[in-house]
């Protein structure tokens, strides 16, 4: 016969407090469902009614540093419209979520589509985050603008009110390819089938997307002679892959890295006297003015795919020294990245398209003006034209190639939008 | 064969680095058993502290080591007397989640105020040279390890030598006696959580250098720290210098020969295998193994 | 378990389902389910801890329920309901194999392990691309209905998870008024006299691990579904569900019914707040989650069950309350005494 185990529960008391602690949890669970989530944390200003539009950007966590500066593009582009008279003279108001993972991305989508009610939101920098934010305002019949992610499935999936600004990681490869053919081969006299080919990514999101895009692109331009090396961006020492480019010597490396490994692969390169003619970056730690501040001269000549940076022909990108002025103004320093801009010139577009709708943010609305909506290269801040293919890809945005030299990131191709003529290191 | 040994001795210099950061947690678990988890935020804050020393004033980094030193030693100080005394007798747990509360807030701390830039100290130095029979070693990474050894040495001759590393290691082996004996324990805990501090303090001036700080350095290298004082047996201060030698080689050499992705996989499961195979490390026997206890 | 016990949790579990009639903004309720999936996840991860295993891998187990349910779905057509069950088949493999270090370390050195074991099972699957979809992750399209438990309301999800959490809860308690709850508490405070008494305290705790493990799985499975998109760095994350569900635990009172439910009902909103209410300062709403952590853990070290619990005792009077409150005490787990 078994008794029963169990802590005695002796006393009135003792009950009435486990009945008090089981109301208490319940009430608790009905109030958070109530309140989690503080309120809109836009300016709101009185007038007419002001527009509104989310902006999801992650600006704690890993992705921080990129996430911050992506947004400022964006809250300049808000503040010089609104101080311009808004748009058709009403204010934009937006309604900021911080997104710093995936699960984070879903969470506020909901929430600003649900409980602030928007039917337009803009972002986000990391393409996991995009794709997940994208998802909840697409499935629901609103509308999400990407200004900085780049992975090429975002517009793949079907949807007809998600769009893109920014040039795709399949820009990107194609830009590097196209830079290797009409380039590379030439100034190291080599046929464009004879280069030996090496792409060293950091094997998250980021890295992975770049590396399976080169792939596509390298072998539709005859590039046969490619190889790959992922590591983790978390690494604290490179020496394996540093020591394999030594041994391969190639004549193209294709780097995709973050902040502090870009840092890391250059420096353990130069210990081990590893020369590359040449070592293209795409984006991410090779932009950063960091690259060139820790490594100085050790960076000259290393080139790098990505959006419109500073050094770049002005007659091209009108409106660049004025983001940059504001830029300096509200923030106290230069820009970091071209992230800023990037988004900068992404939310000009959007506010652009919906001066064309008077203000109108449904999809409907949105979508007929902006598939309509055509904006010639060389006359916006980064350089781009605005050209919406039939899945909301902007495909008159294009990376550039820049090269560091000494210690300006240059923009040196194409010709159009470059302050220099490339030089292969030696 | 060249690559070899250049492998091999990329492996040793980055064992180097880890045996230096985790000399510090060796140190705090084997005399006041606490599993701090914030010891590599405490490495994080040293090399901000490095960083804004060279940014700011243009102090060399090794120079900044004489106002770090004091400085966290006075963190650790703190810690040990406004944290962790106050929960000195509850369960483990408490005490491994209070020191993750402490490495949540720093983490968020260095965020906060610095941003999450990853900031790089250049010198003259950085990326020096010595080429030794045709392998290449870079001599910031063997300052960092020449300064690894030195540590562990000294620390040696601490423990061994002088009073106060006698008293130590006779509190790390019966508290209570030693109470009993009247030797005034929580005083000992804070001073071996500030030398602990110190030795974290020390691990990121010799770091800053060759690696990026960051708000999220902490995070990764704590854990790194942990395998190493496990494998080299707790408590065992030499265990932990060749374990963490022995770890950095296995690293690299699973870069070159395996594949540069998996070399961070093979770390964990060379830890698990030890932490199954022979629990008290590779070295054991180190003061507090048989709390690792097999059953 | 006492009748007014069941009583009271029947007619919370009535309340709870009522909810999504009374609440119909979707924000709203994509908070309910997060509270509710976290406290399963909390409760589950609970059940270890009456063993004595105290981990803080528990994110591998959701992301092989996770990785599971999707694989199966992505690459058989299998729907996500008989995934779920494949799911939970997985992660309480997973739970086994984390038997092996649990049987032979102590405390601390297991939590060490579970670490570990959670952050090769995380760079295992970025590094098997192939199969895993390396770092970009997977995405669960969207098949409206039932058979595929999607949904474009969140008003079905709620319910899953709903009744997951009640199951959760229900085996739970069943196994902490159980005599398997009764031996594992003992076996908390002297292992070696339960064992001296024949009882085999490691099946328990084994049992107890993989019970655990298992039921993390499931969640893993649905939040697959849930939230559409999985990729490594989410679904073994450390931080969202290694360390979240023990945060929870320690704060509410580990080893109880009712702690890990109302750590996470505390917890959970609490998070979701602070990150919303201070978007635009980098970090400082984790400072005061940090903050937070710490003041608990130092002001309530047995979470606050204990410190109500404490609270009763100071309230009630005369020695047969304090007598019957000493014994019950000694059915608790105990703090463990720290070794020297």
């Amino acid at each position: 016969m078994a008794t029963r185990y169990h802590p005695t529960t002796a006393g009135r008391g003792r009950r009435f407090v486990r009945f008090g602690a089981l109301t208490a949890s319940l009430a608790l669970i009905v109030a958070s469902a109530a309140c989690g989530g503080a309120g809109p944390n836009g300016a709101v200003s009185g007038g007419e009614k002001p527009i509104r539009i989310g902006a999801l950007y992650p600006t704690t966590g890993s992705l921080a540093l990129l996430g911050e500066e992506s947004w400022r593009g964006t809250a300049i582009a808000v503040k010089l419209r609104n101080a311009a008279g808004g748009i058709n003279g009403r204010k934009i108001e937006v309604v900021r979520a911080n997104v710093p993972d995936v699960n984070a991305a879903v969470a506020e989508a909901r929430r600003l589509t649900s409980k602030e009610g928007l039917d337009f939101a803009i972002g986000t920098y990391s393409s996991s985050l995009a794709l997940a934010a994208s998802e909840v305002f697409a499935r629901g019949g609103g509308t999400y603008v990407e200004l900085g992610a780049i992975s090429a499935e975002f517009n793949n999936r079907g949807y007809k009110s998600v769009w893109r600004t920014n040039p795709t990681a399949t820009s990107f490869a194609e830009q590097e390819v196209s830079f290797i053919s009409k380039y590379v081969a030439g100034a190291l006299g080599k046929d464009v089938s004879k280069l030996k080919v090496v792409v060293v990514h950091e094997d998250s999101a980021y890295g992975s997307s770049v590396a399976r895009s080169v792939q596509e692109k390298a072998a539709a331009a005859g590039i046969t002679n490619v190889s790959y090396a992922p590591y983790s961006a978390t690494s604290t020492d490179l020496s394996s892959v540093v020591l394999g480019l030594r041994s391969s010597k190639p004549d193209v490396v294709i780097a995709v890295s973050y902040a502090s490994d870009a840092i890391l692969l250059a420096r353990q390169m130069k210990e081990n006297g590893v020369v590359v003619p040449a070592f293209i970056g795409t984006g991410g730690g090779h932009t950063l003015a960091g690259f060139g501040e820790a490594l100085g001269a050790d960076a000259n000549y290393v080139f790098d795919v990505d959006f419109t940076q500073y050094a770049v022909n002005k007659t091209a990108t009108p409106g660049l020294d004025e983001f940059v002025a504001a830029y300096k103004k509200e923030y106290g320093g230069s820009p970091l990245s071209g992230h800023s801009l990037a988004n900068f010139m992404g939310a000009q577009t959007v506010f652009d398209i919906l001066e064309k709708t008077g203000g109108d943010t449904s999809a409907k609305a949105f979508g007929a003006a902006a598939a309509s909506f055509k904006v010639k290269e060389g006359t916006t801040p980064t350089g781009w034209g605005v050209n919406f293919d039939k899945t909301g890809q902007n495909t008159a945005a294009s990376a550039y190639v820049m090269q560091w030299r000494d210690g300006v990131l240059e923009t040196v191709w194409p010709e159009s939008v470059a302050t220099m003529k490339p030089v292969l290191a030696k | 064969m060249q690559i070899f040994i250049q492998t091999l001795m990329a492996g040793v210099l980055l064992g180097g680095v880890y045996a230096l950061v985790s000399v510090g947690l060796n140190l705090i678990f084997g005399v006041v058993r606490i599993i701090n988890f914030a010891h590599g935020e405490l490495v994080m804050v040293a090399m901000y502290m490095t960083f804004w020393m060279w940014q700011l004033w243009g102090f060399d980094p090794y120079v900044s080591f004489f106002i770090v030193a004091p400085v966290m030693f006075l963190v650790g100080l703190a810690l040990q007397r406004f944290i962790i005394q106050p929960i000195q007798g509850s369960s483990s747990a408490m005490k491994i989640f209070v020191t993750i509360g402490v490495s949540i807030v720093l983490q968020n701390l260095a965020l906060y105020l610095w941003g999450g830039q990853y900031r790089s100290v250049t010198t003259s130095y950085t990326t020096s040279v010595l080429t030794v029979g045709g392998v290449n070693i870079s001599v910031p990474r063997l300052i960092a390890f020449a300064g690894g050894l030195l540590l562990v040495g000294l620390l040696f001759f601490f423990m061994q030598r002088t009073l106060t590393g006698k008293v130590l290691r006779s509190i790390a082996e019966d508290r209570d006696t030693a109470r009993l004996l009247g030797i005034p324990v929580s005083r000992f805990y804070m001073f071996a959580t500030g030398l602990s501090a110190v030795l974290a303090g020390v691990a990121g001036v010799l770091l800053t250098p060759f690696s990026s700080a960051f708000p999220l350095y902490g995070a990764q290298i704590t854990l790194i720290a942990f395998i190493v004082v496990v494998i080299g047996g707790m408590g065992n201060m030499v265990g932990a210098l060749v374990g963490g030698i022995l770890l950095g080689a296995i690293q690299t050499l699973t870069g070159t020969y395996i594949a540069p992705g998996l070399q961070q996989v093979v770390l964990f499961a060379l830890f698990i295998v030890v932490v199954l195979v022979r629990p008290q490390g590779l070295f054991g026997a180190g003061v507090g193994t048989e709390e690792v206890g097999l059953k | 378990m006492k009748r007014y016990q069941i009583v009271i949790a029947a007619a919370v579990v009535v309340v709870l389902a009522l909810l999504p009639i009374v609440v119909t903004d979707q924000y709203l309720l994509n908070n309910a389910i997060l509270v509710v999936m976290f406290i399963g996840l909390t409760v589950a991860w609970n059940i270890a801890a009456f063993g004595g295993a105290l981990s803080l891998g528990h994110a591998a187990f959701f992301g092989l329920g996770s990785y599971t349910s999707a694989l199966l779905l992505l690459r058989f057509d299998i729907n996500p309901w008989i995934g779920m069950i494949g799911g939970v088949f997985v992660a309480g493999l997973g739970g086994l194999l984390l038997c092996i270090p649990l049987l032979r370390l102590r405390g601390p050195f297991f939590t060490l392990a579970s670490l570990a074991f959670v952050e090769v099972l995380r760079l295992l699957s970025i590094y098997a691309r192939g199969l895993t979809g390396g770092s970009e992750g997977l995405t669960v399209p969207s098949r409206p209905g039932w058979l595929w438990m999607s949904f474009l309301g969140r008003e079905p999800y709620y319910y899953i998870v709903l009744v997951m959490s009640v199951v959760t809860v229900a085996i739970s308690a069943a196994i902490y008024y159980s005599w398997i709850g009764y031996q594992l508490r003992a076996s908390g405070s002297d292992d070696e006299a339960v064992n001296a008494l024949g009882v085999r305290s490691s099946r328990l705790k084994v049992f107890s691990l993989v019970v655990s493990a298992a039921m993390t799985g499931a969640f893993g499975a649905f939040a697959a579904q849930y939230y559409f998109i999985i990729d490594p760095d989410t679904n073994f994350s450390y931080v969202l569900y290694a360390l979240q569900p023990a945060l929870n635990g320690i704060v509410g009172g580990m080893g109880t019914v009712l702690g890990p439910i109302i750590g996470a009902v505390l917890m959970t909103p609490l998070g979701e707040y602070l990150r919303d209410a201070f978007t635009a300062e980098q970090g400082l709403s984790y400072i005061i989650y940090g903050v937070v952590l710490i003041v608990v853990v130092m002001v309530m070290p047995g979470g606050l069950m204990s410190a109500i619990r404490t609270g009763t005792d100071r309230l009630g009077r005369g020695g047969r309350r304090r007598a019957a409150a000493a014994v019950s005490k000694e059915l608790e787990p105990t703090r463990e005494e720290v070794k020297p």
